[in-house]
């Protein structure tokens, strides 16, 4: 019992962080540009399949996680040109950037087939505790996670940029106002949440398989994080991750990996009915 | 008698008399795609008139199809009713999921519903295979004996009456007071809330006609092909639905129409075809979804609209 109470609580907070990692972004770019993402899966992916096919044509494997970082950048800058003719057009803006995920997953399904791929872990070795083995890939996931996620929120919170991030969320026409160039928070927005996404796909991808249909599993576990966390607070994210992270392991743990979007949408709802705000949100 | 009215006489004419010069393998193709026509001007009823994106449109329409299929042929769960009455349970069913989903999150402002629907053909979607022996797991399972119908012609005169049974309901909500209450709610929900139209309550309304329409559609899509598998779920029919009414033109009911048959027909006759020929890397889907982009973009408001606007300058 205690063995697996322990696989739980290890397993549960890789998890948490990796799919922390694509929420918040998701999050970000929401309460900022109040654009629903649904592309954001897409750049968790695609960033591990570009990473994976440079590796496996013999190209240095730190260089070749780097450019996938930077495709799920640019895929980032693609989701901000798209979406800004149709920005003030609500539907349009889910069903563009809706379309655009399925697109990269169907070019993704006919050039590398759904069986799904993995990276050559770059940390070997494992942890040993109280029985329970733990490879440290694992263990330097989590702790790439969690440095990525506080110093996210340290930039947030603590510097300028942060300040006119934060200034452009709750008010983007008085941020306009006070001389900050709201494109450009967009486009770093965008951008940065992107790549946090592409990081987590990285480090996802070296610890399971990744395949085409890992972006909509990672944008569900997204709404999730997002709805339980409240939508548009990044530390109401943050802090979800990890109780979505922990319910994901128990229901995977007892019932099966089938029955993870079912215990999802039990999630959504309960938190809808009981507080739809969030644990953290804020009243629009 | 009106211009439009003499139109709409001579194109349900048209399509009466179509058997008399299509061969029977195309006009089986023809059929199906006043069924696919159904699920799109539903999904407009929602999405069009209150401006809510519903993203699990095929959760209905896969209910409809499951739950039909289950109670007519007494091999799966041992109940055979009428086909007629599996149709109809099978809307009432959806509706049923569509007045719960609704209720909870059609009361929020905001993402959430968007958000959640998103979510539920997935989901869904798992019951298939988690509960195989009911659901048949990915091949799904046959109805055939015990569908409604068996000649091609006979489905397809069936298929053509409720496609106008159900286009003259949803015009005749839509022109109604119910519609214009919706279409108040979707310009502004502060005003129509001040002139006292209760929001959640016309939202929800429009939710549960539109998923009990798909939810009939699903069922009759089984009868009609003897077929019912995952895939009426599945996330590429939902985007295919999008397609169609955003280039029809969201609420105008009679653009996602013609939207549907223009789509339909296209993906099914001839576009895997021609993009097999192209030898690209790519498949039909990538195509229809770099439309939809497209469309979304460049013409939001529908071919159909864009027509007409270039059409008066």
């Amino acid at each position: 019992m205690i063995d697996v109470l322990l696989k739980i609580i290890v397993f549960g907070a890789v998890v948490g962080g990796i799919w922390g990692l694509v929420a918040s972004g998701f999050s970000l770019i929401f309460g900022v540009s109040r654009i629903l993402n649904f592309a954001h899966g897409a750049a968790f992916v695609c960033s591990a399949y570009v990473a994976f096919m440079l590796i496996s044509s013999g190209v240095n494997v730190y260089a070749s996680i780097l450019a996938g970082l930077a495709v799920s950048g640019l895929l980032g800058i693609l989701v901000y040109s798209l979406t800004r003719p149709v920005r003030k057009n609500e539907v349009m803006v889910i069903i563009v950037t809706l379309a655009l995920a399925l697109l990269i997953q169907q070019i993704l399904l006919v050039n590398f087939g759904d069986r799904g791929i993995s990276i050559i872990p770059l940390v070997k070795g494992v942890v040993e505790l109280n029985n329970l083995k733990v490879t440290n890939m694992r263990v330097t996931s989590f702790i790439l996670a969690v440095v990525s996620l506080v110093s996210l929120d340290l930039v947030i919170s603590k510097t300028s940029i942060g300040k006119r991030i934060l200034a452009t969320s709750q008010d983007s026409e008085a941020a306009m106002l006070i001389g900050i160039d709201v494109e450009r928070i967009f486009i770093l927005v965008m951008v940065l949440s992107s790549i946090l996404a592409g990081f987590a796909g990285i480090l996802y991808a070296q610890i399971f398989a990744i395949s085409p249909e890992t972006s909509l599993r990672a944008l569900i576990y997204a709404f999730a994080i997002v709805i339980l966390g409240g939508l548009g607070s990044l530390r109401g994210s943050i802090v979800s991750s990890f109780i979505v992270g922990y319910i994901l392991v128990v229901t995977i743990t007892f019932l099966g990996a089938r029955w993870s979007e079912f215990v999802m949408l039990l999630a959504i709802v309960t938190i809808l009915v009981v507080k739809p705000t969030g644990l953290f949100g804020v009243e629009e | 008698m009106k211009i439009s009215t003499l139109f709409a006489a001579l194109l349900i004419l048209i399509s009466a008399a179509l058997p008399l010069v299509i061969p029977e393998a195309y006009l089986y193709l023809i059929g199906l795609t006043y069924l696919f026509a159904i699920i799109v001007i539903s999904w407009d009823l929602m999405v069009g008139y209150t401006g809510q994106v519903n993203l699990g449109h095929t959760t209905f329409v896969g209910l409809g199809a499951y739950i039909a299929a289950l109670l007519q042929t007494p091999l799966r769960i041992g109940i055979a009713v009428h086909p007629a009455v599996a149709i109809i349970v099978g809307g009432l069913a959806a509706a049923l999921v569509g007045f719960v989903i609704g209720v909870i999150t059609l009361r929020l402002r905001g993402y959430y519903f968007s958000l959640v629907t998103a979510i539920l053909p997935l989901v869904f979607m798992q019951t298939v295979f988690i509960w195989r022996d009911v659901f048949g797991g990915e091949e799904g399972f046959s109805i055939a004996g015990y569908a409604l119908f068996d000649t091609t012609l006979s489905k397809y005169y069936f298929a053509l009456i409720l496609l106008l049974v159900s286009l003259a309901a949803m015009l005749k909500i839509v022109r109604s007071r119910i519609g214009l209450r919706l279409m108040a709610v979707r310009d502004s929900e502060e005003l129509a809330e001040s002139i006292g139209i209760d929001t959640t309550r016309y939202k929800v309304l429009a939710f549960v006609l539109s998923s009990f329409f798909a939810g009939i559609a699903g069922a009759a899509i089984v009868n009609y092909r003897y077929t019912v598998g995952p895939e009426l779920y599945d996330i590429p029919l939902m985007l295919l639905v999008i397609l169609s009414a955003v280039l029809g033109g969201l609420g105008t009911i009679y653009g996602p129409l013609i939207g549907a048959i223009v789509i339909y027909l296209a993906k099914n006759w001839w576009l895997r075809d021609l993009i097999s020929m192209a030898s690209l890397p790519i498949n039909d889907e990538i195509v229809l979804y770099a439309i939809l982009i497209a469309v979304g973009i460049l013409m939001p408001r529908g071919f159909f609209h864009e027509l007409q606007d270039r059409l008066k300058h």
